[in-house]
């Protein structure tokens, strides 16, 4: 790396709500579309749009099918244990933050 | 030199477990140590080590070329192969079937060879093949996102040089971090992921944003909440006190009578943006201790002169 790459500063696109295509998504999560079709069939992700074609998902989707794909693969669960698995971790997840705020009051 | 691995220990297992058991005990230990589930600290390496144990024992084949190098071996003791070990034995392909398995360790690496180092797995037809996307978290403070920073992240990612060795390659990157910015938010950085085959565009880079924990705020999407500890008094008679916000401390009207847990909303003090979410005051009234005299006495005369029954909704 030279020194000019060292003060380079790099200014990205922040992914709004509605922001990635189904293909856009596909290609960020190096998956088939059929794959991404059946977890919105699942709810496990829900884009903005009527049809296919004018789906638009938002960051944190993104997210949720990353992590969708890594239980998958590592734990073997089907869709609809991937769905309760992230509503039932995102609870937890609020509830520690209630806990943490209980413990220090 | 390299460790040697003992992966009956990592899967809990005695060297005459079954197939059924690898199975069971690796279903077992993978919820427990997976890294979106688990929030055990060394839960990420741990579930490595799993996943490379299991690589192994699931396979009959590189379980049998696995326990011949004998059961007398400690983990983490030093470890050569001993010559011709694996003479006979028939890998069939790279079998390297869980994801990132270019994070397999060295003894792992030395054993079996990395064969099947895992690749996107798109047509490598020749011709131009737009590059992966890559993916980072990165954890920024709520400062940050209220006044917009630069932050430089370091980002490794295993690659694999002309001769086939996989090595983790760190690059820094200067990042804007754009003002507003929520949890859970995504930044594209495009062009900077991995680069494209046979002239193919490179890859985006996507960052996750995290926020680290912060001493006294909490966030939810564009809203704050902090506890804002009060005196009984306070609370009761209602006052103006100074409370922190991100930007600076304003001062703030506790109307009388408030109650315990009594939320205050601060109009637009949440996070920056188009619709900036609110600060929420959430009111904990915190009681002065009754240890000296003059403590006592001013809690004696509150009950002399208050017929306070707190219990008075449960009947007694």
């Amino acid at each position: 790396m030279n020194s000019h790459e060292l003060f380079l500063v790099h200014t990205g696109e922040v992914i709004e709500e509605g922001g990635l295509t189904l293909g856009q998504l596909c290609h960020a999560c190096d998956v088939h579309a059929e794959w991404v079709i059946s977890l919105v069939e699942e709810s496990i992700i829900e884009p903005q749009g009527e049809t296919i074609q004018c789906w638009r998902f938002s960051g944190p989707s993104l997210g949720r099918v990353r992590a969708a794909l890594r239980l998958q693969r590592d734990l073997g669960v089907n869709l609809a244990g991937i769905a309760l698995a992230l509503d039932l971790l995102e609870e937890i997840e609020n509830l520690r933050l209630q806990m943490h705020v209980a413990e220090r009051g | 030199m390299m460790e040697y691995k003992d992966y009956y220990k990592i899967m809990g297992l005695a060297r005459e477990a079954s197939q059924d058991d690898i199975k069971r005990s690796y279903r077992k230990l993978a919820r427990k140590y997976h890294p979106d589930v688990s929030k055990e600290a060394d839960a990420e390496a741990k579930f490595k080590e799993l996943g490379e144990a299991y690589e192994v024992l699931k396979d009959p084949e590189k379980r049998a070329a696995y326990d011949q190098l004998g059961a007398n071996w400690k983990a983490g003791q030093d470890f050569r192969p001993p010559p011709n070990w694996a003479e006979g034995f028939e890998f069939s392909g790279g079998g390297f079937t869980s994801g990132d398995a270019g994070a397999f360790s060295d003894f792992f690496e030395q054993l079996f060879g990395k064969a099947g180092f895992h690749t996107s797995g798109k047509a490598q037809s020749g011709g131009p093949a737009r590059g992966q996307d890559s993916h980072a978290k990165i954890h920024i403070d709520l400062e940050d996102s209220f006044l917009g920073a630069t932050r430089g992240i370091t980002l490794s990612a295993p690659e694999m040089d002309a001769q086939g060795h996989v090595q983790v390659k760190h690059r820094t990157l200067n990042i804007k971090i754009p003002k507003g910015i929520k949890e859970g938010q995504h930044i594209r950085l495009t062009g900077q992921g991995h680069s494209g085959e046979g002239g193919g565009k490179t890859g985006d880079l996507f960052l996750e944003i995290a926020f680290n924990k912060h001493p006294f705020y909490r966030v939810s999407e564009a809203d704050i909440y902090l506890d804002l500890p009060v005196s009984p008094w306070e609370a009761a008679l209602g006052t103006k006190i100074k409370v922190p916000t991100p930007e600076g401390s304003v001062d703030l009207k506790i109307p009388p009578n408030s109650k315990q847990g009594s939320k205050l909303r601060l109009k637009g003090r949440g996070l920056p943006g188009q619709a900036p979410g609110d600060l929420y005051v959430v009111l904990q009234i915190t009681l002065p201790s009754a240890e000296t005299e003059k403590a006592k006495a001013a809690y004696q005369k509150l009950q002399q002169e208050l017929d306070f029954n707190p219990r008075k909704s449960l009947g007694v």
